[in-house]
């Protein structure tokens, strides 16, 4: 197994939303997460981002439980896109060298991002433009470019095609393919497009 | 040095008259602020008054341990008022003001004492305490103002800081941009009254040392050493409280920690 959780709580402010979950996600699949809203989607990801703190149980990448992974190193690898396409400072270029600054210093090479996004419909030029004035699909789609770049073990898309016309998401569902990744969607139609397996959380 | 004029209480009141103007014209055009004036005023007088009667056998005593125990509750008020002025806090914000402006004015203040000015014993009340007080005062404004834009960034700019953290960035490298805009933020102010100072305003401490009796020039050196000192400690201070914050908000696996940040209305 790739990525593994094993007894997992998921929390918000104190309160369980998940309790003793289990999830297994071999690599090169995609582990759909489907439930209703304020189910803990968002939070299952940053828990297993390592961008939470945990309650219970653990999270294992490659059999190596995260405690002992350095922080830096296991977020590098289990790599959570954010929910939504924030606006970052800058352009989505300043953001792709920052990010390929931090994976030159640990040796790693990746991908160009710049082509993953236009292959997604993203017109030439938008990664110089200000994220201020990009539109949530165009940025969305920007940072998701640069996520994937980066070629991480496993990839956490938390609605990843919220923003995206259906041809869009059609390519960025294209582009995951031999990809390992938790993938929350609410779309059924995207879940049986991408899913080899479905996680409902809260049934 | 001649000295100044003596001022009495008598002679006080009048310039005390002038505060009652303001008060009649708050009252005439409903300014609503003669409550407020009302007790800035009392405390204006009453602070003083105490600073003066303690000051008097502070100077007299000559005692180090004295003059240190005095400086550790001028640091301590400072670090209050600092923590005082910002919309947001955690658990050890005012540790980590006091520790900040502890270090940035005591190193800039013995500096003074010992190699610029190099006064005899080098814990001179006379000279510590002033020099301290026009540190700690201005530097004050500065950490506060650096810590307050650091905690508002890191919550409002949570996103930013999380993009980065999520690709395997440290939290060093993710909060480098909150830090250098804290930091920026934090020296704007000594900046700005270094670069009109003397065009505008004729400063607080000259003033005092011209009325004095202190030759101009000299009282124009002092308020050089003491702006130069004043920059030095607020990029230190500043710079320290920020290190803590960021410090305290994230944990050692390098998550951002903002449930630990208490959110409320600045005091005035």
């Amino acid at each position: 197994m790739e990525l593994e959780a094993r007894g997992l709580t998921v929390s918000a402010n104190g309160a369980p939303l998940v309790e003793g979950l289990d999830l297994d996600v071999a690599r090169g699949e995609v582990l759909v997460v489907r439930g209703p809203s304020g189910g803990g989607k968002t939070r299952l990801l940053r828990r297993l981002a390592g961008l939470d703190p945990g309650t219970g149980g653990e999270v294992l990448l490659g059999g190596r439980p995260e405690g002992r992974w350095d922080p830096q190193s296991w977020r590098a690898e289990v790599c959570l896109a954010l929910q939504g396409a924030p606006v970052l400072s800058g352009t989505p270029r300043d953001w792709w060298d920052a990010v390929r600054a931090l994976a030159t210093q640990r040796g790693r090479d990746g991908e160009d991002a710049e082509a993953l996004a236009s292959s997604w419909g993203v017109e030439e030029g938008i990664f110089d433009r200000p994220w201020s004035e990009l539109s949530v699909g165009q940025r969305q789609r920007c940072q998701l470019a640069v996520v994937l770049s980066r070629r991480p073990r496993v990839l956490l898309l938390d609605e990843p095609t919220s923003a995206l016309d259906p041809d869009a998401a059609r390519a960025f569902e294209r582009s995951m393919s031999g990809r390992t990744a938790v993938w929350v969607t609410h779309s059924a139609e995207q879940a049986a497009r991408v899913a080899d397996r479905v996680l409902e959380l809260g049934a | 040095m001649s000295g100044a004029v003596d001022l009495a209480w008598w002679q006080l009141a009048v310039a005390g008259g002038l505060v009652f103007v303001a008060g009649g014209l708050s009252v005439a055009l409903g300014l609503g602020i003669g409550r407020r004036l009302a007790i800035a005023s009392t405390r204006t007088v009453v602070q003083l008054g105490i600073l003066g009667a303690i000051l008097a056998p502070l100077f007299e005593a000559e005692l180090a341990w004295l003059v240190g125990l005095a400086a550790l509750v001028m640091i301590g008020l400072a670090s209050v008022e600092a923590v005082r002025r910002t919309g947001r806090r955690y658990r050890g914000v005012r540790r980590d003001a006091f520790f900040s402006l502890a270090v940035a004015g005591g190193s800039t203040a013995l500096l003074a004492t010992t190699v610029i000015v190099r006064v005899e014993p080098w814990w001179d009340p006379r000279y510590v305490i002033p020099i301290l007080g026009m540190i700690l005062g201005n530097g004050l404004t500065g950490i506060s103002l650096g810590l307050e834009m650091c905690l508002e960034e890191l919550d409002d700019g949570r996103e930013r800081v999380e993009a980065l953290l999520a690709m395997g960035a440290t939290p060093r490298e993710a909060a480098r941009p909150v830090a250098r805009k804290a930091l920026r933020g934090g020296l704007v102010p000594i900046l700005n009254s270094m670069s009109v100072v003397g065009l505008v305003t004729v400063p607080g401490m000259m003033t005092g040392q011209i009325l004095g009796g202190t030759d101009p020039m000299l009282a124009a050196r002092y308020q050089i050493m003491i702006l130069f000192l004043i920059a030095g400690a607020t990029a230190l201070g500043t710079a320290g409280v920020v290190l803590l914050a960021l410090r305290a908000l994230f944990d050692p696996r390098g998550r951002l920690r903002l449930e630990r940040l208490a959110r409320r209305r600045a005091a005035g």
